[in-house]
């Protein structure tokens, strides 16, 4: 049961860590977008799913949603035996994606004028601009509270034990309902959430050195 | 090559271009002065449509601004741009600074591309600094890399807005002699600046501008030395740093 949680915990942590960042990129593209409708949109996006928890939201993925589409997809989402996990995902997806997107475009608001004129007097197209000047110095920028927010992400798929995803912190709270050991179960749990987080820290701390975002350290390196 | 004809802009209610006419030929080396705010920096921005005009014309090279089917990207791919803060990308290095437009607007292959690169990052004397990112160059070295990655579009013309007012004293003269080798090979440039030296050396004609409007046009010589209007004249007073006569204080 505990290996089973800990596979569902890294299949939650990764779905949602690509997707939120996919979803959040997408987001902050729109809140930065000169179409006044597209900023309009970004934004309530953003203020309806940061301003409600994810709890709910992941409760209402998997109770809400399924009655509010016609009635035999409902009934196929309800008795799909990964619906829990499937929901789960959404639920924190579309959570830690509003974040996400506000965190990007602080990012987009760091980047001097001169950045943007610099592309199109050379010529570079609107969607070039964004992909080879604009966005990698908006993650470059933002990666160290991206990190922490993904960090926070990671930590958020516990919430998919109300809806029985049977995650880590669900498995825990199995073991001990079950068999009353419940410090063992914990133990090992902490241990689990303690590790991953590090390795997740290690991890971002490693892209930060290699992307070279710390403007003091290569000046102060050779070329 | 560029044509101004009755060209209006407005910033809210500032009226920041008067109706300005001025035609710049093939291979002239045209430079603006004129005080702080008089509307330089924005006149060179019209040319490539950073900023656009609210009433009037502008012609470069046969295409009309004003016309919306006008093909910006094409328009800006035949115009380098240098600016006085540089611009450089931060996340890339000099190389992949130039290479980035002619690789993804002109369609070079990498290897074609590079090469580019190292022949202009020769050419400004930087080849040493290929790799370094723009942190690690100094100002100078910084605006060089930017007047290369302006050339590797192999533009038609080139504008220069105040390249070297960010620049210490000493790094100026580096930044120069590349827009005076380029302005000797007949690239056709505008250059907003008040590097009179310069002017004086390869300029065509030297346009004045105060409050929007060109003052006057005429040879370095002309507007340097004898300008017509007395607001000119108080300008050139006050960059050569000579004391205007002044009879009452004379009498005192």
């Amino acid at each position: 049961m505990m290996i089973t949680g800990v596979k569902i915990t890294l299949i939650l942590l990764a779905a949602t860590t690509v997707l939120s960042l996919c979803l959040g990129t997408v987001i902050a593209i729109m809140r930065i977008s000169r179409i006044k409708a597209m900023r309009a949109l970004g934004t309530l996006y953003v203020e309806i799913f940061r301003n409600i928890p994810g709890l709910f939201w992941v409760l209402f993925f998997y109770f809400v949603f399924p009655e509010l589409l016609p009635s035999e997809w409902g009934y196929k989402l309800n008795h799909y035996e990964y619906y829990p996990i499937v929901a789960g995902i959404i639920g924190l997806t579309v959570d830690n994606a509003s974040y996400v997107s506000d965190i990007l475009r602080s990012g987009r608001l760091a980047i001097p004028h001169g950045q943007r004129e610099a592309a199109i007097s050379t010529g570079l197209g609107r969607v070039q601009q964004y992909l080879h000047v604009l966005l990698p110095q908006m993650f470059r920028a933002t990666l160290p509270p991206l990190g922490t927010r993904m960090v926070h992400n990671f930590k958020n798929t516990s919430l998919c034990m109300a809806i029985s995803a049977p995650e880590l912190t669900w498995a825990t709270q199995q073991i001990e309902s079950l068999t009353f050991r419940g410090i063992e179960a914990t133990m090992v749990a902490t241990v689990f959430y303690v590790g991953l987080a590090g390795v997740m820290i290690s991890a971002i701390i490693l892209l930060e050195k290699s992307l070279k975002i710390d403007v003091a350290s290569i000046s102060r390196s050779k070329v | 090559m560029i044509k101004f004809i009755n060209a209006n802009k407005w910033f809210n209610d500032r009226h920041v271009l008067k109706n300005i006419n001025l035609e710049i030929a093939k291979g002239e080396v045209i430079v603006i002065c004129g005080p702080s705010g008089a509307g330089k920096s924005t006149l060179l921005r019209t040319i490539n449509k950073l900023e656009p005009i609210d009433d009037g014309e502008i012609i470069v090279d046969g295409m009309y601004l004003s016309d919306p089917k006008t093909d910006l990207t094409a328009l800006r791919a035949e115009i380098g741009m240098v600016f006085q803060h540089f611009n450089l990308y931060p996340h890339k290095t000099a190389t992949r600074n130039i290479t980035l437009a002619p690789r993804k607007v002109r369609g070079l292959s990498k290897k074609d591309a590079q090469e580019r690169a190292y022949k202009l990052l020769d050419r400004v004397g930087l080849i040493h600094r290929k790799d370094a990112y723009p942190v690690q160059l100094s100002g100078g070295e910084q605006q060089r890399v930017a007047i290369a990655r302006s050339l590797a579009m192999e533009p038609k013309i080139m504008l220069f807005d105040e390249p070297t007012s960010a620049l210490d004293p000493e790094l100026i003269n580096e930044v120069l002699d590349v827009m005076v080798s380029l302005a000797k090979e007949g690239m056709t440039m505008v250059v907003v600046t008040h590097e009179i030296g310069f002017a004086q050396k390869v300029a065509d004609k030297v346009v004045f501008m105060d409050d929007g409007e060109i003052l006057e046009i005429g040879s370095p010589p002309d507007i340097f030395v004898n300008p017509n209007h007395q607001r000119t004249k108080d300008f050139m007073s006050s960059v050569f740093h000579i004391p205007i006569f002044d009879a009452s204080q004379e009498e005192e």
